[in-house]
């Protein structure tokens, strides 16, 4: 793995006099940077070395080393896991840095890193600010990625790309699509500068692998065909879906050519391919010696990536362990397009859920959904609660998934299968006595047919000789709940005292259970997910737990995840990212704003899947259901104007309304009909699809030219016009924008680093960061922002185009 | 003798007229059929007989000409030619293969037709001899085993399983069939599985795989221990079963498929008659033999393998892809659209019509007893158009079911029982199919109210349907009586009513439909009224039916209560208001404000069920059931399909 050409260049920022301090242009900066010893056009390793030792020694003398000294401790402290180990083992010019560091570090006894810095600050202010800056505590993963995508000094990019080994890994996941992007859109210097750091993150973890090689082939797609294919990204894609990223101590491990070496990776054998099934359009990645065999390119590419003396090694590996993961991803896609071939709603429902049974026939396995927050493996599908989404042409499908939570997703092996009809010996025994049959009746059954393999599990019900009617003690025991007669059973009519029951008390019953259910909506063959989506994600869980044969285990947990096929999800990363930012903004500069960024796994530019809002269905899904004004609904469901329930909902309503009219102006987000909004169970509303953003806006009809949506309704939901909610309303949307106007530059960046080698709608046209800029209004006082949130918000009241929109969603796709 | 030489001359057409040219196969079969061995005068005669194209007709023809006692003379070498047909199915060659699995269906056929009255020891004898037999059958299982199992091909595995499918079926009594004891000990139960499980060796061999298992499962099914039912009954692997169930589901869709063609073809014909859904047969002459049949051995094998198999519903329970495509408007699951419920008078012929629909019901009953299965069927989730095939009566015309809804399947089931129910009060009343059922509506509704299913269906129609057999068994109550004991269906019906009225909160969608059902009970007062007096004339009587009446009189207790409670306060609200008739809203309104003062007596056991049970109860159908499809896919075996210049085709490389 030595080809990751690694510079000792990090320490040369040590070595620029650059005096002047970070300010807002950080192009400027760089000039400075730029004029020191930063003439070397390709570092040459020993070049920068040699440079690398001697700012070193003018260091030493400057402050001790301690500042650097004090660098590689926080580089093993920072993230947990021992990164220095890690890195020797990666590529051997930083840890020969390390060592050297180490000799200077030991030189200098005298001094903690607080006293150096004094002592630095008093000796000399010609000193490095921006060395200065980088080590301080403000230094952030935000200013790091800036930094790096705006110095044009290779040297300041590769301390960055060594500084990224000290930030959270959590952190740092964040910024990996900016990371990635310019990894492949941008200068050989910022690709060697990061590298290094998504090397050492591949081999720690799967899923990172899994995450950087979809990225990496998504944003790599805009390019032309032929450069993409020889371009950097491309390559860096291979070599992870090569899987000699896999964990170095584990490789060592692998006897090299011992024939049975394609079970020594993983800990079980069952990989994706556990039946072989007609289900999916398979292809067999099991085992690399077939696939290295059946496409010698892609080991050729690979083998320019790796060094000579593991190709060998690579060529006898385990099974790609991304291989698994790739095919389930794969095998939902082709569900996908199979379903946009279906003309009805129907139609495509039906197929799905057979489609996904059969898949359900290869799980448990070594697969995973990338858009949970914990390690865990894939063990069922309950294919009934799949729906087909509302979806013109493309056939988005909403699943659930079932998994068990494990600790490591790499040690812990696959759970067993437990098969689906497991469930229903536990279930008719215990919950349903009249329908299962009791041990004494199971074991009188055996006594007739007394050869017969006793293996009662595989028995059927049936086959147990005469049953009579139930024993009175079955059906005592019974637990129904439901029918308090049931319970009451008198064994003949002349022996007991007769029951007698009223009818009205059964006719109110019924009435009152029917009203106890929660308003759940009607099932509409034209809308399969609206039913699906109303109900109560407590309550979903709660039902398929129960039905499903993994539900008694104490880690089983259920994932939810929207595949879409045919749509490319990388503007929907973007927006998420941005939401995250302005979220996180808020939350630190204390505005109440509510905001719900989604979770979203781009897999290619036509592909990805999204994790689904919970609890929430769209609002017009709530006016076709219920018929109802959005304020009747809101009373319907929470209660009355005074109750607590309805006044929380209405907060809730107002703050989400404040921070989704915020996001909808400062990102154009167009598009905004009632199919695109959701409302959740407490009160919030819920923006989805960012299809439109930034410069996009749909077949520019010019229509919604106001700053966001406001209709009416959601007036009236938040009390009217004169409402004390209402000003609180505009209240929050000031708020909210002089704090994102205070950290504008953190939002930006994300936009404009992805707007790099991108031809995504969004940033067609030259002004998109500029417009994006001029949106946070940095030049108004507070006084004038106020002015202009009024502006925004009688504007969009007065905005007959909302409405307008509103009709033209209504008249071609039926929204209401 | 000369009859027969001509017979296997015809063969020749050409020359068949001058001189009957005898092939050269037909001299060697001359030759095995001297009490000499032929070996002795050309050692290498068993090597030659297969390379020679079988003559099957002639093979047969001799050996059925032959009486035992001049078979008993050349058992030597009859058993000869059975060890060597042994032997060439190891061999490399296919064509000897071939030749070799076809002599011995021949052999087979031959040494039974003759010795329909022997005992099969005798036939064992005859064609292995007693000391050889267990050698002999182990060697030939393990060949066919491994002949099925390996990659070969598609039409030599084809010609394997006819010769099992031969084997199994020589006999019309399958348990008299001695030669399956070593079918038994050598299984090739694997060798099935396998075959249903790999997608291209189940669409070409499915059926004939899924049959054998039928029969094989059927072997003295309640005399000794089948190894067959107790592997079928573990299986758990699903590509196996989801294979089996494919591959039912597809005969009888196919069937579905025909029956509907005919159905166009017939439209005004007399020919649509008393039938229902998918699977009533009414198929042209020369077809309806085959497919009939065709369809029991299928249904057979959707039995046992729903009833031995826990795990087979679950299958059934997954829809397949495959086969959405192939009939969008059929439900993609085998379940309910499989159960051909084609029942007709049973006059003298449509004696498998009964069994067919008996079996259908048999099914269903299974079906609606299996938890996993009521789930499947009740989930909201999986909606299905499933199109009952209604034939058009008198009083109604055929329903244009174009703009079927798409519900959960559980509602085409009752429909589909609603329909046997309007569709069978006949003279020669279906009694046994009536009580089957009913005990599947109840069966259902007991599902519906543990789990608080609250099925959105049209109850109304259910309870018209019943209230209107109801009424077809007291006007025919002296026919009926003669024949059948009416009050045990009588007293199911009115159990049915009483689940209905009170457990009614448990499972009925709405409040409303709980005031229908006292409406219609209401409507249809007089039926009740009337029942009442029936039976309680009879359990007054010291008749036979004393008993029987005396049930259903107390079960009639809570209808006879809301009747009279609510008959008083209707007509007085008319009364009242000056109505001479009221509408139902009317009704509906007087049994509203009326409730609290009727009280409702509970009774016992509404709500349980016997359990069915195969051993005890249906042997002696499924013998019979067993033994006709015997013949018939004896009879359908067709060799002639698998004729020889396919084979030489594909085995051309022969030199």
């Amino acid at each position: 793995m030595g080809d990751m050409v690694v510079e000792p260049a990090p320490l040369k920022p040590t070595s620029e006099p650059a005096p002047s301090p970070p300010g807002n242009n950080g192009g400027s900066l760089l000039s400075v940077i730029t004029e020191g010893a930063g003439e070397l056009p390709v570092i040459d390793p020993e070049v920068a070395q040699k440079a690398c030792q001697e700012v070193l020694e003018k260091v030493k003398l400057l402050h001790g080393g301690v500042t650097i000294s004090s660098r590689s401790t926080q580089l093993e402290l920072v993230n947990g896991d021992n990164v220095d180990s890690e890195i020797r083992c990666l590529d051997d010019p930083p840890a020969q840095i390390r060592e050297e560091e180490d000799e200077m570090g030991a030189t200098v006894a005298s001094g903690t890193a607080k006293g150096a810095r004094r002592r630095r600050q008093n000796n000399s202010a010609k000193q490095s600010w921006l060395l200065r800056l980088f080590e301080s505590k403000l230094f952030d993963i935000s200013m790091a990625i800036s930094y790096l995508y705006n110095s044009k000094e290779p040297g300041v990019q590769a301390y960055i790309g060594n500084r990224l080994f000290c930030f959270r890994n959590e952190d740092v996941d964040f910024y990996l699509p900016q990371l990635l992007n310019m990894y492949i859109h941008m200068d050989e210097d910022v690709g060697d500068a990061i590298k290094p750091y998504i090397v050492h993150r591949c081999r720690q973890s799967i899923n990172f692998s899994l995450q950087c090689a979809l990225l990496l082939g998504a944003y790599s797609s805009d390019m032309h065909i032929s450069t993409q294919r020889h371009s950097r990204g491309t390559k860096l894609r291979k070599l992870i879906l090569s899987d000699e990223l896999k964990p170095a101590h584990r490789k060592r491990e692998l006897p090299s050519l011992s024939p049975a070496s394609d079970t020594g990776l993983s800990p079980s054998k069952r990989t994706h391919q556990r039946s072989k099934s007609d289900a999916t359009a398979s292809i067999s990645l099991s085992s690399n010696l077939k696939r290295t065999a059946s496409n010698p390119k892609v080991e050729n590419e690979d083998e320019e990536l790796s060094s000579s003396t593991e190709s060998i090694d690579n060529s006898f590996s385990s099974p790609v362990r991304l291989a698994p993961e790739r095919e389930f991803i794969k095998s939902l896609m082709a569900i996908g397009k199979r379903l946009a071939t279906l003309p009805t709603k129907e139609q495509k429902t039906q197929r799905l859920i057979s489609e996904l049974s059969l898949l359900n026939h290869k799980l448990p396995a070594r697969v995973w959904l990338p858009t949970a927050g914990f390690d865990h493996h894939v063990v069922r599908v309950p294919h009934t609660q799949a729906v087909v989404l509302n979806s013109k042409d493309k056939a988005p499908y909403l699943i659930y998934v079932e998994v068990l939570e494990c600790e490591n997703f790499d040690t812990t092996s696959v759970p067993a299968r437990i098969p689906e009809n497991r469930i229903r010996s536990t279930r008719s025994v215990e919950n349903l006595p009249e329908c299962g049959i009791t041990h004494e009746q199971r074991a009188g059954s055996f006594s007739t047919v007394p050869n017969y393999d006793n293996d009662d599990e595989a028995w059927s019900v049936d086959d147990i000789g005469e049953l009579q009617v139930e024993l009175p003690e079955v059906h005592t025991n019974s637990c129904d709940n439901i029918s308090q007669f049931s319970v009451d059973s008198i064994t003949s009519q002349e022996s007991k005292e007769p029951v007698f029951i009223a009818a009205g008390d059964i006719r109110r019953r019924l009435s009152e259970q029917l009203a106890h259910t929660p308003t759940a909506f009607r099932r509409d063959p034209e809308d399969p997910s609206a039913v699906a989506l109303k109900e109560p994600w407590q309550e979903k869980v709660r039902r398929i737990r129960e039905a499903s044969p993994y539900g008694h285990l104490p880690n089983w947990r259920l994932l939810s995840v929207i595949v879409k096929c045919g749509d490319d999800l990388r503007q929907e990363l973007l927006a998420f990212q941005v939401l995250k930012q302005l979220q996180s903004i808020w939350e630190q500069e204390r505005v109440p704003l509510w905001i719900k960024p989604y979770k979203i796994l781009v897999i290619s530019a036509d592909s990805g899947m999204i994790e689904p809002v919970v609890n929430a269905v769209s609002i017009h899904q709530v006016k076709k259901q219920s018929q109802l004004s959005l304020l009747d609904y809101f009373l319907q469901e929470h209660g009355s104007y005074t109750t607590e329930a309805f006044l929380s909902a209405q907060r809730n309503f107002v703050q989400s309304c404040a921070g989704y009219c915020l996001v909808c102006y400062l990102l154009q987000v167009k598009d905004r009909h009632n199919g695109n909004i959701l409302l959740d169970a407490e009160g919030h509303i819920i923006h989805i699809d960012f299809g439109f953003i930034l410069s996009s806006s749909p077949r520019n009809l010019g229509f919604e030219t106001s700053a966001f949506k406001l209709t009416t309704e959601f007036v009236d939901v938040m009390g009217g016009l004169d409402g004390d909610m209402f000003n609180y309303y505009k209240m929050l949307m000031l708020q909210g924008l002089i704090a994102a106007r205070k950290h504008m530059d953190k939002v930006v960046q994300i936009v404009e680093i992805m707007q790099q080698g991108s031809q995504l709608p969004c940033f067609h046209g030259s002004s998109t960061i500029r417009n994006l800029k001029e949106r946070f209004h940095m030049s108004m006082t507070e006084e004038q922002l106020q002015l202009l949130v009024e502006q925004m918000v009688d504007g969009s009241m007065r905005s007959i185009t909302t409405k307008l929109y509103d009709g033209f969603q209504y008249l071609t796709n039926g929204i209401m | 003798m000369a009859q027969i030489e001509k017979r296997g001359g015809l063969l020749r057409k050409s020359s068949a007229s001058k001189k009957p040219l005898k092939e050269k196969v037909v001299l060697m079969y001359d030759e095995i059929f001297m009490t000499e061995d032929p070996s002795k005068c050309s050692p290498r005669f068993w090597e030659e007989l297969f390379l020679m194209k079988v003559n099957l007709e002639y093979l047969e023809g001799k050996l059925e000409s032959l009486d035992s006692e001049e078979l008993m003379k050349i058992k030597d070498n009859v058993n000869c030619l059975f060890q060597h047909c042994i032997q060439a199915l190891g061999e490399e060659h296919p064509i000897r293969v071939v030749n070799a699995l076809q002599t011995l269906c021949a052999l087979i056929r031959g040494v039974h037709q003759k010795n329909k009255s022997t005992s099969g020891f005798d036939i064992i004898n005859m064609l292995m001899g007693f000391d050889k037999a267990e050698l002999c059958m182990k060697n030939l299982m393990e060949s066919l085993d491994s002949l099925l199992c390996a990659e070969g091909s598609e039409s030599l595995k084809s010609l394997c399983l006819k010769l099992l499918l031969c084997l199994v079926t020589v006999t019309d009594n399958i348990s008299q069939n001695t030669i399956l004891e070593y079918v038994m000990i050598n299984s090739i139960f694997e060798a099935i599985l396998q075959i249903l499980s790999h997608p291209p060796s189940r669409r070409e061999h499915g059926y004939d795989a899924v049959v054998l298992l039928a029969l094989l499962v059927n072997y003295s099914k309640y005399e000794s221990v089948n190894p067959y039912i107790v592997k079928l009954s573990i299986v758990d692997d699903e590509a196996t079963l989801n294979g089996m169930g494919l591959v039912i589901a597809q005969a009888l869709s196919e069937y579905n498929r025909q029956y509907k063609d005919k159905e166009e073809e017939h439209q005004s014909g007399f020919f649509s008659a008393l039938t229902n859904m998918v699977g009533s047969m009414f198929i042209a002459d020369a077809h309806e033999k085959i497919s009939v049949q065709t369809n029991e051995a299928i249904l057979l094998a959707l039995y046992e393998a729903v009833h031995l198999n826990r795990n087979f519903i679950t299958v059934l329970a997954q829809s397949h892809p495959e086969m959405g495509l192939v009939t969008t408007p059929v439900s993609p699951s085998p379940t309910t659209p499989v159960t051909p419920l084609g029942t007709t008078p049973p006059s003298s012929d449509d004696e498998h019509r009964l069994h067919s629909g008996k079996l259908c019901l048999i099914i269903l009953t299974c079906i609606a007893e299996d938890q996993y299965a009521n789930a499947f069927l009740h989930d909201d989730n999986m909606n299905f158009r499933v199109n009952l095939h209604r034939m058009p009566m008198r009083h109604r015309k055929k329903a244009a079911d174009k703009n079927l809804p798409c519900r959960p399947l559980v509602c085409a089931v009752l429909d589909l029982m609603v329909e046997f129910i309007v569709t069978h009060m006949m003279k020669e009343f279906p009694m046994d199919l009536y009580i089957r059922c009913i005990q599947v509506v109840h069966k259902l509704l007991c599902y519906q109210k543990k789990c608080r299913v609250r099925l959105h269906y049209t109850w109304r129609e259910l309870w018209s349907a019943l209230i209107n057999l109801l009424k077809f068994l007291m006007s025919n109550e002296t026919i009926l009586l003669a024949k059948h004991n009416i009050f045990t269906l009588t007293l199911m019906i009115v159990n049915l009513f009483n689940m209905f009225i009170t457990y009614g909160d448990t499972f009925l969608p709405t409040p409303s439909s709980y005031d229908e059902l006292y409406y219609e009970i209401i409507r249809m007062h007089q039926s009740f009224d009337n029942l009442y007096s029936m039976v309680l004339r009879l359990s007054t009587n010291a008749g036979q039916w004393k008993e029987a009446a005396s049930k259903v009189t107390h079960a009639l207790v809570n209808i006879r209560a809301i009747i009279n409670h609510f008959n008083p306060k209707i007509e007085s609200y008319a009364a009242v208001n000056h109505i001479s008739q009221l509408s139902e809203e009317q009704v509906l309104e007087v049994v509203r404000a009326n409730y609290d003062t009727l009280t409702l007596k509970l009774q016992d056991g509404l709500d349980q069920y016997e359990r069915y049970s195969e051993q005890h109860k249906e042997a002696a159908f499924f013998k019979e059931l067993v033994r006709s499809i015997s013949t018939n896919v004896r009879r359908n075996l067709a060799f002639h399909t698998l004729s020889q210049e396919v084979l030489l085709k594909e085995f051309s490389t022969i030199s």
